[in-house]
């Protein structure tokens, strides 16, 4: 009986992804997005050991209406892997699987990254910085 | 690059409808994967209508009067229908579990199945689990000593080791766990898979068992253990309640203890 | 047509004997990451308004300019050891699969030695 025009049974295409599932691929993209936003952190550090000049095109980038957005969501995937990462960091030494504890656990990480990015942003803005 | 997409010969289109007879009062619709291998065509969703008040409570029960009065062709796996033999496992409501411990009122609206997920299809909702079960042969699932049995009685083991195995032993091989989980649908070719590193750690955790040391060489491997990244959809979907994420960073545990 | 037995392929190669160190790793250089990040993202906030000789001059002070190049040393290190596992995950081809990763690696030494070079010469350069 041949067996090789046998299809590939559907997966992302009906799967309905649970709660805990959808933090671990966002865990993902947020690293990959902090791994890209570095680039960002070697740039201004190097504007700022060229010059005033070069220091001030940074500032004037970083500062700008799309330049404000991009640190923001640097900052929100920033603190997000952060939380979450500590989460990950638990489940290695074994602890925090149980089900219902998992999924606690990843509303905090979520609730903490919100509260942490806004924090810094207050903090910035009220010491006159952006 | 992972497949994300279904293969051409894999998309879905749209089936036959197989409406409930007249008189059916508590009318609910199936929406079942159908392929066969023998037309050469895509696989696709039929639809059936039935009359819940005529049936079983369970999805497995609608699928076997599908098959008893509608339609005789509906192939899937089934044996012992109460949870313990892992036959029936497939995907309803886009969620793996048993079809026979499924209850149809569990599920809002249409009943949506479809076989384990990322599976070569046989035929229906049959996937083909060669490579599923070759993957447990690999991780000699038996007991391993240098030293000989006792002549006169068996390997003792205390109370507190042999609680060491719940949570390990009840796992039915239904595959179900390893067909949720996103890593192995990309790299299940060389990944062992949640449910065979459960039975891997099963035989690990085993205070009778000698070989400890070199179950876990065998497991120390980028791809057959180190694909799981803890995405943990395998304890979300287990239908027996076990947690083969856990058993997993167990292992972990042991490979960083022993170095 | 496939006359390997299915055990043959599942068995493959045999086991790497490896996977450990780089699992650690990622832990170790994720521990260490969680006060340098914290600390440097605030402390950037509160520095955020002083303009290019305040900024210089934090910057470049002993203690700032040590963990600065603490953080990106290790955040770099932690960031290609996670890429490395995206690419083995996704990349099928395996000498599609190495190249990135070795690309990965470059980059990442490329970018940290640039940001480490800068904090020095800020730090030294007055």
């Amino acid at each position: 009986m041949p067996t090789d025009n046998r299809p590939l049974s559907p997966h992302l295409q009906i799967y309905r992804l649970p709660f805990i599932v959808v933090l671990s691929i966002t865990h993902r993209i947020a690293g990959v997005a902090n791994a890209v936003g570095s680039l960002l952190v070697v740039y201004w550090l190097v504007a700022l050991a060229s010059g005033p000049e070069a220091f001030a095109t940074a500032q004037a980038v970083l500062g700008s209406i799309p330049g404000l957005i991009i640190l923001f969501g640097f900052s929100l995937g920033l603190f997000y892997h952060f939380g979450n990462g500590i989460r990950h960091l638990f489940w290695d030494t074994g602890r925090g699987f149980e089900l219902h504890t998992a999924h606690r656990s990843g509303q905090v990480v979520v609730a903490g990254a919100v509260v942490l990015t806004l924090l810094v942003w207050i903090v910035a803005l009220a010491t006159g910085g952006a | 690059m992972a497949e994300f997409k279904l293969p051409e010969n894999s998309r879905v289109g749209q089936g036959e409808t197989w409406p409930a007879p007249d008189d059916a009062s508590n009318v609910r619709r199936f929406r079942v994967y159908r392929w066969k291998p023998d037309d050469g065509q895509n696989p696709r969703m039929d639809t059936f209508e039935l009359d819940m008040d005529d049936c079983g409570p369970m999805v497995l029960d609608a699928l076997i009067k599908i098959k008893n009065e509608v339609d005789p062709t509906l192939t899937f796996r089934r044996s012992c229908r109460e949870g313990i033999c892992g036959s029936c496992a497939m995907n309803i409501d886009g969620q793996n579990t048993l079809a026979c411990t499924k209850a149809c009122d569990e599920v809002d609206g249409d009943v949506r199945v479809y076989p384990l997920p990322h599976m070569p299809v046989v035929k229906d909702l049959v996937p083909d689990l060669t490579h599923f079960y070759a993957q447990y042969a690999s991780i000699k699932p038996w007991i391993q000593t240098q030293t000989p049995t006792p002549p006169d009685r068996e390997r003792l083991q205390s109370k507190e080791d042999r609680a060491e195995l719940d949570g390990l032993y009840e796992c039915i091989l239904c595959a179900c766990c390893t067909t949720s989980c996103p890593s192995y649908w990309w790299n299940g070719d060389r990944y062992l898979g949640p449910a065979v590193l459960l039975q891997a750690y099963r035989w690990i955790a085993d205070s009778r068992d000698e070989a400890t040391g070199e179950r876990l060489d065998e497991l120390e491997d980028p791809f057959k253990l180190f694909r799981c990244h803890t995405i943990m959809n395998c304890a979300q979907t287990c239908p027996k309640g076990l947690n083969p994420a856990k058993a997993i960073a167990e292992i972990k545990k042991l490979m960083v203890a022993r170095r | 047509m496939n006359m390997r037995t299915p055990v043959k392929d599942a068995r493959g190669l045999g086991s790497a004997k490896d996977g450990v160190h780089h699992w650690w790793l990622q832990r170790v250089t994720a521990v260490a990451l969680i006060p340098l990040v914290l600390w440097f993202a605030f402390s950037l906030a509160v520095h955020a308004g002083s303009g290019y000789e305040g900024m210089r001059a934090w910057v470049g002070s002993p203690f700032t300019a040590g963990a600065v190049i603490l953080l990106v040393a290790t955040a770099f290190y932690h960031a290609q050891l996670g890429l490395q596992v995206v690419l083995e995950d996704y990349v099928g081809n395996k000498a599609l699969q190495v190249a990135g990763i070795v690309a990965v690696k470059f980059l990442a030494a490329v970018l940290a030695l640039t940001g480490i070079l800068a904090v020095l010469s800020i730090a030294f350069g007055g």
